[in-house]
């Protein structure tokens, strides 16, 4: 992974336009428009797979569909485990045939209508696929191809996530990308004690309802809460870690990005 | 081969609103889906047609709006939609409804699997897929939670039952409903919306399909809806605190008095 702090470099997430979009030529051009916006400016674009169980597009059809240029050390696309093996086969080779290279491997995110990979499909004697089996197949069937990373939650019991963190980087994650964090957390400082890339997920919306759905515990709508503040707080705790840019504006955050780099 | 499956579009919300004057759901406001339980319909159909060769085609009954999930179909991979829509359809039970897809289907003529959801979820009356299997004198196999055997002469087929499962032999052509066991369906593609939005749907009248008016609509239909209306929530019910035998004890004083009540 490129050094994203010499490079300056935010990671953006885009969302994918949903299955039920009412107008998908809007949202097909407003996504190409983000996702030109993040390669113009050199950032990573991390897109996301099916975000909190919505039915969306996958990154890979939108990026071959719409023709848009992949830089390898640009594009980080989601993968989560609700796919059938035919499906999760189709991304990944339409990602290694679009050059693509970062894949965030995550467990969640599922859908009823979405099925969940079973552990029979790949190979895996365990009760239930998470991300651990799915970077391990993929590692097996497309060897020294994807660069993986995982995800972190801080909101968990600890002694539990940084075991299963343990288990993440034998199955050959390089990198994390956490949770969405608020200000100085001694859970995530702790991670740099795996010696891998650490990127810190800056939540930049001020819906605060979808940000107790990720962090897992109710924060009251009317809390004060300013995500440019709570970025530059995110820089200043962790100077040697990179900023995953959630929900970010992109008609009234992203200009001022630059600004906000300090 | 050519497999044809019949699907319907349903309210997208299990909080069903009913006009208590005309009897009818209330759909102004909700969005519409595919009936969960023809997707898999949709999907068996598809692997069926790339396991096979041919083409499948779905059909659909309603009003002139119902060609969204004719599009949805396409948008899975179906060859091509046709909607049946006419105003004399309406007040269709679902015999005049069975009826009238079967002479769609028998308009279609070269079929060799009618393929089904179990049942739709805002009806969830189970009763049209046999029904057209009844107007077309076609085998049937319900409940069907795998296809074991099939070939352009027959087919084997495992029905779910309340206890098990029971394997069924039948020739084709053959209609099936099927259960939500029987696959994991597939999500439309970008690729497969953007196609099905410049898809041409036919849409066939009740002349187009030689119905017979007097088996259409409300005069074909023998059902007649006396009442129909959303059951009140349950209540929450009483939770017992304190040590097990102690919650025990309660629930059985509880009950008692429950059957002496009764029997009062």
């Amino acid at each position: 992974m490129q050094h994203h702090i010499d490079n300056k470099t935010f990671h953006v997430e885009i969302l994918t336009p949903k299955q039920n979009s009412k107008n998908l030529d809007v949202d097909l051009e407003r996504f190409a428009d983000k996702y030109m916006k993040v390669m113009d400016a050199g950032y990573v674009a991390c897109i996301t797979d099916n975000p909190m169980g919505l039915l969306s597009f996958q990154a890979t059809e939108m990026i071959a569909e719409l023709e848009l240029p992949v830089k390898p050390e640009q594009v980080c696309i989601h993968l989560n485990t609700f796919h059938t093996l035919e499906h999760l086969h189709e991304i990944l080779d339409t990602a290694q045939e679009l050059g693509i290279k970062y894949i965030l491997a995550i467990s969640g995110d599922g859908n009823e209508r979405m099925p969940k990979l079973q552990p029979e499909h790949i190979g895996e004697g365990k009760n239930a696929v998470t991300s651990v089996e799915l970077m391990r197949y993929i590692n097996r069937k497309y060897p020294d191809v994807f660069d993986l990373g995982v995800a972190f939650n801080p909101y968990e019991p600890q002694d539990h996530e940084l075991e299963k963190m343990e288990r993440k980087l034998e199955a050959g994650a390089s990198y994390i990308i956490t949770q969405p964090v608020l200000g100085l957390d001694e859970r995530v400082v702790k991670l740099e004690e795996f010696k891998v890339p650490v990127v810190i997920d800056a939540w930049m919306s001020k819906k605060l309802h979808l940000l107790s759905e990720c962090v897992g515990y109710e924060i009251p709508e009317d809390t004060p809460y300013d995500p440019v503040e709570n970025l530059q707080d995110l820089q200043k705790h962790y100077p040697n870690h990179g900023l995953y840019l959630a929900l970010l504006g992109f008609k009234t955050q992203y200009p001022h990005l630059q600004e906000w780099w300090k | 081969m050519h497999f044809v499956v019949c699907i319907k579009q349903v309210p997208e919300t299990t909080d069903v609103k009913i006009n208590p004057e005309t009897n009818t759901l209330i759909r102004e406001g909700v969005d519409s889906i595919v009936n969960p339980f023809d997707v898999y319909a949709i999907e068996e159909a598809l692997r069926l047609r790339d396991k096979l060769g041919g083409k499948v085609t779905a059909i659909s009954m309603g009003p002139p709006q119902a060609e969204a999930v004719l599009r949805e179909a396409i948008a899975m991979g179906v060859n091509e939609g046709i909607l049946v829509s006419d105003r004399a359809f309406a007040g269709s039970d679902t015999w005049a409804t069975s009826y009238t897809l079967a002479m769609a289907i028998k308009k279609i003529g070269d079929y060799d699997v009618v393929l089904f959801g179990k049942q739709a979820s805002d009806g969830d009356t189970a009763q049209v897929g046999p029904g057209v299997a009844t107007h077309l004198d076609l085998p049937q196999i319900t409940y069907v939670r795998k296809i074991e055997e099939v070939d352009e002469s027959h087919i084997v087929a495992e029905r779910l039952l309340e206890n098990g499962y029971e394997s069924v032999e039948a020739p084709l052509p053959v209609a099936l409903t099927v259960v939500k066991e029987i696959n994991d369906p597939r999500l439309p593609s970008l690729k497969g919306k953007m196609a099905a939005r410049k898809a041409e749907i036919p849409t066939w009248s009740a002349e187009d399909i030689g119905a017979d008016p007097a088996c259409l609509g409300l005069d074909g239909s023998p059902t007649k809806v006396v009442k129909i209306f959303t059951p009140p929530s349950r209540e929450g019910g009483e939770i017992f605190e304190g040590e097990p035998h102690e919650c025990a004890e309660k629930l059985v004083k509880a009950l008692k008095e429950i059957v002496v009540e009764a029997n009062a």
